[in-house]
This record gives structure tokens, sequence and C-alpha cells, in this order.
């Protein structure tokens, strides 16, 4: 083997940890917080494009890792304060409209801010050059990439799982007016859970700018991926979202090297063998 | 009735007025897909993301018949209803499997395979480039040659096809779409086979949008692979919504200012979008009903005083 297959398979895996990330926000936001977000892709090209300011304006990409997800996360809240929790009422129909009316503003306002060619940045001097890998080289970049997004799924899920506040969030998921009654403020700790799902899109924006770049339309193309890796994992499922992530990504991968034509079509066919399948997704209970 | 009778008039009488029979074309092959769409949500309440996909199911299917068996134009339309009525039948299926937001995601990713199998499919669907050199042949020994004419034949069969919508939704099988809307659960106890109203009301959509294909294949000799992404998806939902979900005629009316907007505002400002988003948003949040419902309550109004 000359390398190339590895090269192949672990670009797949970089891509599926793109992929968890935004499908984890997304899940966490839809599981819950019951907001179907459509525009969840508009905030992951919004993080890319804030990164690019950050990055062209300091040069510190570190920088840029750690402000984008709090000024994406900001407007997100905003977005959840204004429009989202109005609309609960009127139900998931017109919460799934008024994201769609956002994705156009975002990729509109990308255009107008950032011009409509796409952008790029360097990758940060501290992580440049490769491992070698057979007769080739894989970018080290692509190994930190890996690795950070590992460790922020990991502390996310932590942070829910076993620690106190992530007992009280998902006790205000169960019974929501039970956990008010004890006093404390439910409606504080959604806008948090929302903050994070959102932050989460916007570092992977972050995250992949080095390696893609930005263009104004790259959020759209990942929402149809990322729907598949819910649908995959299962809807509200945040193991489901980050295994299915990896899963589609790998997919990929390897479709690119059986047959190439067939690599994007190949998510969806497995998206609906799942459904067919088990119409709750690999990992969901509903 | 008296409804009908006037939008027949403004389409009889719109070439005489606006002087762009291919643009008013468009608004109603448009108007056709907004109006589909509008079964499904109006009538049904499912939103669906996938309209494009039946569109250009039968743009592909009747434009294939066209220019491989050079076959006469009703006849191409026909497949065209069949690809979008087959498509939209089995992405239904699949689809309604979820509830909710769940089968929402679904028609949108399913959108996006059938993108990328046209796309890669290029043999059928001449791939990025679109699929041109499609014959626009004559009807009963009269040519369509002249933009004019083919308007007058598109406005004949959408008008039909509208009707037949109308007559649909007043039906008893559009009031069991109505009680699924209302309460799903309910219309199941009460012994509808919710699922093959599903499918069936899917078939419908998907007809209407294969027929709308074709006739747009042919307004232009040419399918665009836009002709199946999801932006025309996407903009069908935002059509239907900015008329009004609660009438066919909302729909209709969306899809007209839709078009008329989209391809006069971007000359006058590019990032026109933007302000259409805006606009969008803003009827979400305040006027759910859309231009028609502030039409309706206006001439209500009228009518007391």
């Amino acid at each position: 083997m000359s390398g190339l297959v590895e090269v192949q398979l672990l670009n797949g895996i970089v891509q599926g940890m793109i992929y968890a990330l935004v499908a984890a926000g997304l899940t966490l936001i839809f599981g819950m917080l019951d907001i179907p977000n459509f525009a969840h892709g508009a905030f992951y090209a919004l993080g890319a494009y804030v990164a690019f300011t950050v990055v062209s304006s300091t040069g510190n990409f570190w920088l840029a890792i750690a402000v984008v997800p709090l000024v994406v996360a900001a407007l997100g809240l905003l977005v959840d304060a204004v429009a989202m929790r109005r609309l609960a009422r009127a139900g998931h129909v017109y919460q799934i409209l008024f994201t769609l009316g956002l994705v156009l503003i975002v990729q509109e306002a990308i255009v107008l801010i950032w011009g409509a060619n796409p952008t790029s940045v360097n990758v940060p001097a501290a992580l440049g050059g490769g491992v070698p890998l057979g007769a080739v080289s894989f970018p080290f970049y692509r190994l930190f990439l890996v690795v950070a997004a590992a460790l922020v799924i990991g502390v996310v899920w932590i942070a829910l799982e076993r620690t106190k506040y992530g007992a009280i969030i998902r006790a205000g998921i169960d019974d929501p007016e039970m956990v008010d009654c004890i006093g404390i403020d439910v409606q504080r700790l959604f806008t948090i859970v929302f903050g994070i799902g959102v932050g989460l899109a916007a570092l992977a924006g972050a995250l992949i700018l080095p390696i893609r770049g930005g263009q104004p339309s790259m959020g759209n193309e990942l929402m149809a991926t990322s729907f598949a890796v819910v649908v995959i994992g299962g809807l509200g499922s945040y193991l489901g979202a980050v295994v299915g992530g990896i899963f589609v990504g790998l997919t990929q991968a390897v479709m690119t090297i059986l047959y190439p034509a067939a690599s994007e079509v190949a998510i969806f066919a497995a998206m609906a063998l799942v459904i067919l399948i088990r119409p709750q997704g690999l990992f969901g209970n509903r | 009735m008296t409804r009908f009778a006037v939008l027949v008039a403004i389409v009889a009488l719109a070439p005489l007025v606006l002087r762009y029979p291919e643009l008013e074309t468009q608004i109603l092959t448009f108007g056709l897909l907004a109006v589909a769409f509008n079964l499904l949500l109006g009538e049904m309440g499912f939103l669906s993301f996938g309209q494009a996909t039946f569109n250009g199911a039968g743009a592909y299917a009747a434009a294939r018949v066209l220019i491989d068996a050079h076959a006469a134009l009703p006849l191409a339309l026909l497949v065209g209803v069949i690809a979008g009525a087959i498509t939209a039948a089995a992405i239904g299926a699949l689809a309604i499997t979820g509830r909710g937001v769940y089968g929402v995601m679904l028609t949108f990713a399913f959108n996006e395979m059938a993108y990328y199998a046209a796309f890669q499919w290029r043999d059928v669907t001449g791939g990025d480039n679109g699929l041109s050199g499609v014959p626009r042949p004559g009807i009963f020994g009269v040519s369509l040659a002249d933009p004019t004419h083919y308007y007058y034949f598109t406005a004949l069969v959408v008008l039909l096809a509208f009707a037949a919508v109308l007559r649909v939704n007043g039906s008893p099988f559009g009031a069991v779409l109505r009680a699924i809307r209302e309460n799903e659960d309910r219309a199941r106890a009460i012994g509808y086979r919710v699922r093959r109203f599903k499918v069936t009301a899917f078939a419908i959509s998907g007809a209407l949008s294969g027929l709308a294909g074709g006739l747009y294949a042919g307004l232009y000799r040419f399918v665009p692979l836009q002709a199946i992404d999801l932006d025309t998806s996407t903009n069908i939902v935002i059509a239907a919504l900015l008329g009004g979900t609660g009438s066919p005629y909302g729909a209709l009316l969306g899809a007209a200012i839709f078009t008329v907007l989209s391809n006069s505002l971007s000359h006058v400002w590019s990032h026109w979008p933007l302000i259409f988003g805006l606009v969008f948003c803003a009827v979400v949040l305040f006027f759910r009903g859309g231009l028609w419902s502030i039409a309706e309550r206006w001439s209500r109004r009228a009518a007391h005083a």
C-alpha cells in the first residue's frame, strides 16, 4: 500500500468529525429544546466567515477558535429570543419556515460582507507540515482537527451526562414545570443549550476553514448531509449524531475510492436503508 | 366559482397587458408547483422540501420522450405526470415513516440525493450542462413555436389542473386530508388508512409537479440542473407561504409575485434575497395566513361596508 487508501480513510474521519460536531448541535437543539433548526448550516457558515475575519485581522487562529463559537452563539441566542420562543406555540412548521428565511438572510449577508468568492486562510504555522504515511504524508492540521473535535464532543457529553447542570437540563426537558417549581430558571437553561448547539456548528465552520475555505453556500450543502446523519444516528440522540457523523464521513471516503460518482448518493441510500430497517435510527429510542 | 372565473379572465388577458409571454408561462408552471406543494401543506399539513424532486423527474422524463421518441406533446406531458407521481409516491412513502420534523428532514435529504443522482447521470440528464435541444412540437396541427401560443397552451393545461385541485380539495378525499392535518390519531381511530391517504396525496402532488416540469421543459426547450435542486424546492415553499397556504389561490398568487420579483429585483439590487428573507421572516412571525388572507380580510370588510 502506498498510503493513499489510508489517507482517504483519514480524510473520511476528518470530514466525519465535522459532521459529528454539526449534527451533535442539531440533535441537542431538537432533542432537548424541541426546536428544528434548519438554519444550523447557516451558523456553520457564519462560523467559518467570522473565523476568516479574526484570522485575517489578527493572524491568530487560536483566538478565532476561541472567539467564533461565542460570537455566533450570541447571534443564535438573539434569534432564539426574538423568534423561536414566540413561534413555539405556532408549531414546528413555522419554526422551520422562520429558520429557512434566516438561511436566506445569512447567506446573502455573507455575500454582502465578505463577497461571493471563496475565502481561505493558511493552516496555523504551529500545525503546519505532515505526518509521514507510507509514500505520502498526512497534514498535521487534520489530525489536530480530529482530536480537537473529539475533545469538545466529549466535554459537552460529560457536561450533560455527568454534572449537576447537565442533570438539571435533562430534568428540565423531562418536566419543565416541575423544575420551574423547584425554583430553577428553565428558560435560562434552555438558552444555554441553544447556545452550545449553535456554538458547536460555528466551531465546525472555524475548524474546516483552513482546509476547505469558505463559500457562501457552504451551509446549505452541509444541511442535507447533517439531516442524513441525524436520521441514521437517531434524531435527538447525542451519541447517534457522533457515530452517524463519523459513519457518513467514512462512507463518503470509501465510496470515493470504490465508485466516486455515487459517493454523495450513497449517504442518502444508507439513510433510506436505516428508515426501512430501523425507523428510529441506530441510537434513537422514540 | 366566481373566483375561478376571475382567475381564468386574468390568465386569458395577461399577455395582452404585459407582453412577456415567457415570463407569464413561467409564472403558470411555477404556480402549479406552488399549488402542488400546498396540497400537502395547506390540506394535509405536511411541509415538503422535496417538490423540486418531482418537478425534475417530470421535466427530465418529458424531455427525454420528446428528444428520443419525438413524442407528441400531450404524451410527453403524460409521461412527466407519471414520472412525478411515481417519484413522489416512493419518496412520500419513505418520508411519512417519520412524523413531524423527521419527515420534513427526509424530503429535504432525498431532494439532495435526487440532485446528486441527476448531476452524475449525465447520459440522461445532461448533468451540470442541463438537457438541451428539447423539441416543442405543435398540437393538433397548430404550431406552438410562438411564445404566446405556448403560453395559451400552458394556461389551458394549468387551469385544468388547478380546477382538478379545487375538485380534490372539495371532495371527501380532501376532507380526510384535512382530518389528518387536524388530528392524525383521530383520523386513524375513525378507521381511515392514514398511510394510504398520505401516499396518495404525495402522488397527486407529484403528478402536478411533474406536469409543471414537463411544461417548463417545453417552455425553454431545456431542462437545467436547477429544476431538481434544493433551492427550487425552497423557492416553492417560500412562494406558497408568501401567498398563503389557506387556499390554492394563495399559493398561485405567491408564485406569481415571487416570479415577478425575482426576475425584476435581481436587476435592481443583486442582494435582494436579503430583503426577501427579512420579509419572509416577518410573514412567518406576523402574517401566517400570507397575502391571500390579507386580501380576503379586505374583501370581507369591503362587503360589510
